[in-house]
């Protein structure tokens, strides 16, 4: 126990140390599109981790996590819009947002997590999709398609601001989530993952904790949505998209499942891959289809490495065959 | 050629553990050679091994002197060995004339006659054909399942435990039916209740912890206790 | 009443490609227990494979034949590369075959270019009959022929035939199939490219219909696949069918009355079955 214990602090000062560099990191790197990108990389991290709470701890898959983000980012946009930009206006959205999403995952979580697992992904498409629609076509409150630009309070203008707040919530989240599944409660939820049933005749409630761990997946989410609204300054329903699923799905799976650090490594790949290599469109074709190279990564990753890059390398690290994340949860 | 089957030294692991450690024994042309033995003494997985469910590690399989250890299970069915699982692997939801129908590979004149042949000893079936496998009693799904492995022309047939979990009453129809077939087909039974082996089988081998430890004429086997005892549990 | 029976028509004939679509899934999934994702990738891939030769060749015949190939073809792919190491496992099943959808959706850009193309309906099929006042266009009336005739060919072999008998067998024990000395493995490779065919088939049907076809319909029509198979009953055939007309009606029903609404019918109405009877209209046993 004291050994884990010494481990712990130890991988977490490694943490705090990047988290420290990190910190600095603005402050050389001063070109406004560069810190834009990364404060997006910890929004995307950010919200990446909430998804690895389902799928990783607890083997859950959701077709519709974006709707959590926009729920954010349009409750953000929506009060930023309509009331004055202060940081109070800002609280009070925060708290509508995290109260909202979290009523949102309560509601899908109760009606499906009972049933098998693609009844849950499909809910969670079929809500996404409706408030797609629904900002779609309630134009007076969301103005549609085109979306509409709005201000922010003043200090969060400034990029570099953006930057460090992003990273500190990143920080905070990152810590909190691994309380969280470092608890009794955690392994709980990755005693649900491995066996479903077991762990019900167990005497655990299987329902509430999976219950509950979506509703912290989907405020988390939203709390990411706020962000990146802000960092943004602009909504349209493209926060809605199936697309900014898929795209959580491939940060989650291709860093590693089950294990917080592979999401946000994860995010970085997929960040960078979007402003990077569709760049690269110029030097050969390939490149502005970079979702071809990525999906084929991705396969590969759930074939041959199911445990994402981290838990892949941490398996290696500890030399003894950790148990295999997806393999086990065989929905029989 | 007087051995059907013959199965020697054979080795088979499910996963990590030794099921079987050294199984030898030959299967006479038109006897019933039965597999004597204790609960987990390996003569479920002797019937899956030779029928290509378990993989071998080691050791012979000739049936009608040709190798079949290792062939995929659908081959080695196709040269000619019927089974009879011990859950009778009935498809529940399938008619009883369904199920035989699966198992029907041609329809021609011998397969039908092999199939009224069978419907002859067991009139149930005929009664509810149109009934789902699931819905049937114990005693019918067994006979279902014997029947099913019947109806091609299969000169063995795997038969395991036929006896487990039916009434005495239903155990002496089983019983009799087999006797019946054992004109027709010749049958490597594995059985646990022995009053039902020694009444139908010619031979016997005892299968004790993965290994084939005794054999010999059943008529010989009912004279010694001592042996009996030691392995099957029975005085 | 006019309106009525056009409306109907209109959604009948949605409905019915829809079914194609749904068909291929839910047989793979009701007989092998498979969620393909990747399902309208294969339908794209016949779109867009049947458009290519019909262009080229202006017969339609022969876009039929090249969709349904090539539908073959990716799905003995697909089931070999994608499918097999992930049997019996629901959850890389989803994940595996979303990410192979992906790459699928994103290949017709690099093959076909990424610009959506317009189809027309061919000549023989283009024109319209007039009854009293109701005006029946011919090409939907075609794909109503097109789908009863194969639900109920379908239909027939399931039931009827031993092929038929053999995979559902298969499904409830591939081990002792396998011991009836029936190769399950073959059978199962055989489902899954027919299942692939059909909703290749159902791509190019789609071509003329909605005029125009572009790459990311592949995750669109993945989405709606999978939203009709759970409102109809995961794996259950006939239910597959009434779900596509239901939801084929409701389209063209609400895209007339409530325009505001007809985007999210489908979503609604899955909502509404997952709510209140979450094993769909037609509930399959096992």
């Amino acid at each position: 126990m004291n050994l884990i214990t010494r481990m712990m602090t130890k991988s977490n000062m490694i943490y705090l140390g990047i988290a420290a560099l990190l910190l600095i990191l603005p402050f050389f790197l001063t070109g406004r599109s560069v810190q834009f990108m990364i404060t997006q990389i910890f929004i995307f991290a950010i919200f990446a981790m909430s998804y690895d709470l389902l799928l990783g701890y607890t083997g859950i898959i959701s077709f519709g996590h974006a709707m959590f983000f926009g729920i954010g980012a349009y409750t953000t946009a929506i009060f930023m819009d309509r009331f004055d930009a202060n940081i109070l206006g800002l609280v009070l959205a925060i708290g509508v947002a995290v109260l909202f999403a979290a009523i949102v995952s309560f509601i899908v979580g109760i009606l499906t997590l009972r049933l098998k697992s693609h009844f849950y992904a499909m809910l969670t498409l079929a809500f996404a999709g409706l408030f797609l629609v629904a900002a779609e076509k309630w134009r007076d409150l969301t103005k549609g398609n085109d979306g509409f630009t709005f201000r922010i309070p003043e200090i969060l203008r400034d990029s570099t601001v953006m930057y460090i707040v992003s990273l500190v919530c990143l920080v905070l989240i990152f810590f909190g989530l691994r309380r969280l599944t470092n608890s009794p409660f955690g392994r709980v939820l990755v005693a649900i993952r491995e066996n479903e049933s077991r762990t019900e005749s167990l005497g655990y409630k299987v329902l509430h904790y999976k219950v509950l761990v979506s509703v912290v997946a989907g405020v988390v989410a939203s709390f990411a949505g706020v962000l990146y609204m802000l960092s943004l300054r602009f909504v349209n329903t493209s926060v809605f998209h199936t697309d900014v699923t898929i795209d959580v799905l491939l940060m989650t799976i291709i860093g590693g499942v089950g294990t917080l650090v592979g999401p946000i490594i994860g995010a970085a790949l997929i960040e960078l891959a979007h402003h990077w290599i569709s760049g690269l469109a110029n030097v050969h074709w390939i490149f502005e289809r970079w979702i071809i190279l990525y999906g084929t990564v991705y396969i590969l990753v759930v074939i041959f490495f199911p445990l994402g890059i981290v838990g892949t390398i941490r398996a290696k690290l500890s030399g003894r065959s950790k148990s295999n994340v997806l393999e086990k949860k065989r929905a029989s | 050629m007087n051995n059907l089957l013959k199965v020697s030294k054979v080795k088979a692991n499910i996963q990590q553990f030794h099921i079987l450690h050294d199984i030898n024994f030959e299967v006479p042309i038109g006897e019933v050679t039965v597999l004597l033995g204790r609960n987990g003494a390996g003569k479920t997985t002797t019937l899956r091994t030779i029928m290509g469910l378990n993989p071998v590690h080691n050791g012979s399989i000739l049936f009608k002197d040709e190798e079949i250890a290792n062939l995929k299970p659908h081959l080695i069915a196709n040269k000619g060995i019927g089974y009879v699982p011990e859950d009778q692997g009935i498809f529940e939801d399938l008619t009883v004339g369904e199920n035989l129908r699966v198992a029907m590979k041609r329809e021609d004149q011998e397969t039908t006659e092999r199939l009224d042949w069978i419907l002859d000893l067991f009139p149930d079936l005929k009664k509810f054909w149109k009934k789902p496998g699931g819905q049937l009693s114990g005693g019918q799904k067994q006979m279902l399942a014997i029947a099913r492995a019947y109806v091609n022309e299969n000169d063995l047939l795997l038969i395991d435990e036929p006896s487990k979990g039916l009434a005495p009453i239903v155990v002496e129809k089983v019983m009799e039916t087999i006797l019946q077939m054992k004109e027709k087909t010749t049958i490597l039974l594995v059985e646990q209740n022995f009053h039902m082996a020694s009444k139908i089988g010619d031979r016997f081998y005892i299968i004790d912890d993965g290994q084939t430890v005794h054999n010999g004429l059943m008529e010989d086997l009912r004279q010694d206790k001592v042996l009996m005892k030691k392995y099957l549990g029975v005085s | 009443m006019d309106l009525i029976v056009t409306l109907g028509v209109n959604g009948l004939a949605t409905g019915m490609l829809i079914f194609l679509l749904a068909a291929g899934l839910t047989l793979i999934f009701g007989l092998m227990s498979v969620l393909n994702f990747a399902h309208g990738g294969l339908f794209i891939w016949g779109a867009y494979a049947g458009v290519w030769i019909y262009t080229a060749t202006n017969s339609f015949i022969l876009a039929i034949i090249l969709a349904i190939l090539t539908g073959l073809v990716l799905g003995l792919v697909t089931e070999r590369l994608i499918i097999r190491p992930v049997y019996g496992n629901h959850i890389q099943q989803i994940l595996i075959t979303l990410g192979f959808m992906l790459v699928l959706q994103e290949l017709i850009k690099v093959v076909f270019g990424p610009d959506q193309k317009a189809v027309d309906p061919p000549a023989w099929l283009a024109s319209s009959f007039q009854i009293g006042d109701v005006i029946l266009i011919k090409y939907r009336l075609f794909i109503i022929i097109v789908g009863l005739l194969l639900f109920f060919t379908i239909f027939f072999l399931l039931k009827k035939t031993r092929i038929g008998l053999i995979v559902r067998a298969g499904v409830m024990n591939r081990e002792m199939v396998q011991t009836l000395g029936i190769n399950i493995r073959f059978v199962f490779m055989a489902v899954f490219m027919v299942g692939a065919a059909l909703a290749a088939l159902s791509g190019v049907l789609h071509a003329p219909y909605s005029g125009v076809i572009y790459a990311e319909m592949g995750l669109e029509f993945s989405i709606l696949a999978f939203i009709v198979v759970v409102i109809g009953g995961m794996g259950s055939f006939t239910g597959s069918l009434f779900a596509a007309l239901l939801v084929g009606l409701a389209q063209a029903f609400m895209a007339y009355y409530v325009p505001a609404l007809s985007l999210a019918v489908n979503m609604l109405i899955m909502t509404i079955v997952l709510i209140f009877r979450p094993q769909g209209l037609f509930k399959v046993k096992g």
